[in-house]
């Protein structure tokens, strides 16, 4: 039995797994990604992707048009985000605190929005939704192995990638990108620069709320084709640990999300094995952020005490 | 006849809460001069150079800038304008390259991207142009204080700042980098640009000002020749009295059977593979005070926390306080056997800004039984405690139940020596005991310590001022690259351009010489 479940995690099935799982994953670690790099801790990532996600169904529910959705979802992903600097920059709030309280209603308040439509309390299964599809690649699509991995993908996976590459691109070649990550470093020094750190913030934590929006997005339009409730379920929290674990590094983020993505898949194989308790098995993508977590504590820990730690 | 590049009139600052900043300030920078502004703590100068500079605005007042009023909304305007500032606490970002500190907000772009090939020719030419002697695609995390200053002076001058202004630039360097640096600032001024210095060290400030304006309480006290000024009327002008800077006359000299308040034998400590500090000994006897000088970064921090129990990273040696040996001691155990500090930030590491001055005044010994009673602290013994140390410190505060935030530099730093002091402790660190507070208070802070050392306390003090080390320690160690380079058995014997020799690296002593420190 557990020969049969290592054959799956080495099958291509599986690897096609982990790319789809990986998509949210990675939207949220690179949101969670510009808004540290610019000095702002995003720890509203959870809640930011479930209105994303609502708001994307309700969206394309309403307009008939799954693209249309898309665009309803990044556009209340980022007035999430602004909101957070409404209160925390215009009326002094604690943003940390702001996060937590959209953290902790951010489920109830989808339900409630669900309720006004469907009646219901579980899904969004009675809307009559578009959702997008898949890309096939010609050419690509039949070469063997490689077509299997780059063709056929859903099509916010794409953007995702397109995403991954631009914001690199961005943050460590152009001119914004750099005063993004000077305020992230020393906003005195930017600061004296002639830079305007508050709107800097501001653009971070918008582009935050956009990756992230697009992570709820591609759950309940691309990839579920249906809101559920919870169902974001800690994949944006996964976003945030990942950019913990980076500490500034952009190849370790992405790293550390497709190491998540892993678990994730992992978990998803062992559940579908009946003889595993379904709850425990659950627990494994989650329990896989502790443990990594810990490790990187760990290691860094000895680091500084060898002094092999240089100054940020 | 000269140009007129910058004038104040009538600049008055009222901040929101009451407290007036600066009142009715006059004064006249000409083009090319380089023209100091001196003054105590919270005498102003701060705030009037953020006026300048676009952080604040005057509440009342013109300033003119090159014959137009300026209102600067931001210190970007004042870039525009033609104005720099080399800020006291550098602002820069350690993990960029000097490249990249430079040109930040203001990069050179070919199409959307930054031309990077652009900037560095750029960069090392006008490093090259002032003999700066930088290679500007080192990362600044790797760069020694003075060539961390030289980047702020070249951020300022490639945004083509005809003004500059530099607040106390001189307060990390060495004197032979003060020399050099101000070689520079003269340069500077052959090629037209205009300088205001603000400095608390009146040697320096006589020897490079053409002009010296100075500040008390936020009143401008007039505008003078550097050479129609002698150093005694200079020195009344600001502090409005004359000052008492011999403090070997103070020092009695009792015996205290060369009993040891501190030891510290073969320290070693690694950080990125190399060492840090290296195979140090020394020992502090009760009732001397012992100067360690050195330019910022040889070590003397990771000494210091060492000693005190802050370091974290591993290391090697002993440590012996009052007899004890400490390796294995917490910070308060430490104290407990005898240690007292004055941290070299006391903003964060010596005070609780959000607290009373009262609390601050007992946090190092809230234990004590004349305070603590078993469950509850004794709150009128506390205060008691803590106005009579306000009175006798003269901390400038209406009551000691006001926010330390509240007070300005020196008087924080009263705060810290006051409760170190009440600690009765047998050995003392003093780490940068008067780094940017004003002669007043430098004076008084003085006092105090020589006081504890006629009481018997050993004092450690680590400083990167000069006149400071040399004039209350009774013996010197100079730390280089992590060793002691140079030990002095009398400081009354040292010469100033002697010491910055070996602080530089340019004269060491063999292991015999500096033995002296642990052995004598």
């Amino acid at each position: 039995m557990l020969n049969n479940i290592i054959e799956t995690i080495f099958s291509m099935r599986f690897l096609l797994q982990v790319i789809r799982l990986a998509t949210p994953i990675i939207f949220a670690s690179i949101g969670a990604f510009v808004a540290a790099s610019c000095g702002i801790g995003n720890i509203a990532i959870e809640s930011i992707m479930t209105f994303a996600a609502l708001a994307g169904i309700i969206g394309s529910y309403l307009s008939g048009s799954a693209w249309v959705g898309v665009i309803v979802a990044v556009i209340v992903g980022m007035l999430t985000a602004l909101l957070i600097t409404f209160f925390s920059m215009r009326l002094g709030a604690d943003p940390f605190l702001i996060m937590i309280a959209l953290n902790t209603f951010a489920d109830a308040v989808a339900i409630f929005i669900l309720f006004q439509f469907t009646g219901e309390k579980g899904s969004s299964a009675s809307l009559a939704t578009k959702s997008l599809g898949v890309i096939d690649i010609p050419i690509i699509k039949d070469i063997p192995i490689i077509g299997e991995i780059f063709s056929g993908q859903y099509v916010l996976t794409y953007v995702c990638w397109i995403l991954v590459i631009l914001t690199f691109i961005v943050l460590y070649k152009t001119p914004l990108g750099m005063r993004m990550r000077a305020c992230g470093l020393n906003a005195d020094a930017a600061k004296t620069a002639g830079i305007n750190v508050e709107r800097l913030q501001k653009l971070s934590l918008a582009l935050s709320g956009l990756f992230a929006a697009l992570g709820g997005a591609y759950l309940s339009i691309n990839y579920l084709k249906i809101f559920t409730k919870g169902m974001v379920s800690g994949q944006g929290w996964m976003g945030v640990a990942a950019n913990g674990i980076a500490n500034g590094n952009y190849l370790s983020l992405i790293l550390s999300a497709i190491i998540f993505s892993f678990f994730r898949a992992v978990s998803i194989i062992f559940s579908s094995n009946s003889s595993f308790p379904t709850d425990l098995v659950g627990a494994i993508p989650y329990l896989s952020v502790f443990i990594i977590l810990t490790v990187v504590s760990i290691v860094n820990y000895y680091r500084i005490k060898r002094g092999k730690v240089e100054e940020q | 006849m000269k140009e007129t590049i910058l004038k104040l009139d009538n600049v008055t600052k009222v901040y929101p809460n009451g407290t007036v900043a600066n009142r009715d300030i006059n004064m006249e920078f000409e083009k090319g001069e380089i023209h100091s502004v001196v003054g105590e703590n919270g005498a102003g100068k701060s705030t009037l150079m953020k006026m300048i500079f676009g952080i604040e605005k005057p509440s009342s007042g013109t300033i003119t800038y090159k014959g137009q009023e300026a209102k600067f909304n931001s210190s970007m305007d004042a870039i525009h304008a033609g104005i720099g500032m080399v800020h006291q606490h550098f602002m820069l970002i350690p993990s960029f390259s000097i490249v990249d500190n430079i040109i930040l907000g203001d990069e050179p772009t070919k199409s959307i991207f930054i031309d990077q090939n652009e900037a560095t020719k750029k960069c090392q030419e006008l490093s090259d142009k002032y003999d700066f002697e930088l290679d500007v695609t080192a990362k600044v995390s790797t760069l020694s204080v003075a060539k961390r200053q030289k980047v702020e002076i070249l951020k300022t001058l490639y945004r083509d700042a005809e003004l500059i202004i530099l607040d106390e630039p001189t307060s990390v360097l060495t004197p032979q980098e003060t020399e050099k640096l101000f070689d520079q600032l003269r340069q500077f001024k052959q090629q037209g640009h205009t300088i205001i210095f603000i400095s608390h060290k009146l040697e320096e400030v006589k020897k490079i000002s053409d002009k010296i304006s100075v500040i008390r309480n936020g009143v401008s006290k007039g505008t003078y020749l550097n050479e129609e000024l002698t150093m005694e009327q200079l020195t009344n002008l600001i502090i409005g009295r004359d000052l008492d800077s011999d403090m070997d006359k103070y020092k009695t000299h009792e015996d205290f059977n060369n009993e040891k308040a501190l030891e510290v034998k073969n320290l070693y400590m690694e950080k990125n593979n190399k060492p840090v500090l290296d195979n140090i000994s020394f020992a502090v006897k009760k009732g001397e005070i012992l100067g360690v000088a050195g330019v910022e970064g040889n070590g003397q921090q990771e000494l210091v926390k060492c000693i005190t129990g802050l370091e974290e990273t591993a290391y090697t040696g002993d440590i012996f306080i009052c007899g004890n040996r400490v390796n294995d001691f917490n910070i308060k155990k430490r104290r407990d056997v005898g240690m007292a500090y004055i941290p070299e930030d006391r903003m964060n590491d010596g005070v609780a800004g959000e607290l009373p001055i009262s609390d601050n005044l007992i946090s190092t010994y809230y234990t004590r039984e004349d305070i603590n009673k078993k469950v509850f602290m004794d709150t009128k013994k506390i205060d008691e405690v803590s106005e009579e140390l306000v009175k006798t410190f003269a901390v400038k505060t209406k009551t000691a139940k006001a926010n330390v935030n509240s007070l300005s530099g020196g008087n924080v730093q009263k705060v810290v020596v006051a409760r170190e002091y009440n600690t009765n402790s047998k050995f003392m660190i003093a780490e940068q005991p008067t780094h940017g507070i004003d002669i007043g208070s430098e004076e008084f802070v003085h006092h105090k310590l020589i006081e504890m050392r006629n009481a018997g306390a050993g004092i450690l003090l680590v400083s990167a001022n000069l006149n400071e080390v040399m004039n209350l320690s009774d013996r010197i160690i100079v730390m280089f690259d992590g060793k002691i380079a140079g030990y002095f058995k009398d400081a009354n014997d040292v010469d100033e351009s002697d010491l910055g020799m070996y602080m530089l690296g340019a004269k060491r002593q063999s292991i015999e010489e500096t033995g002296g420190a642990l052995n004598d």
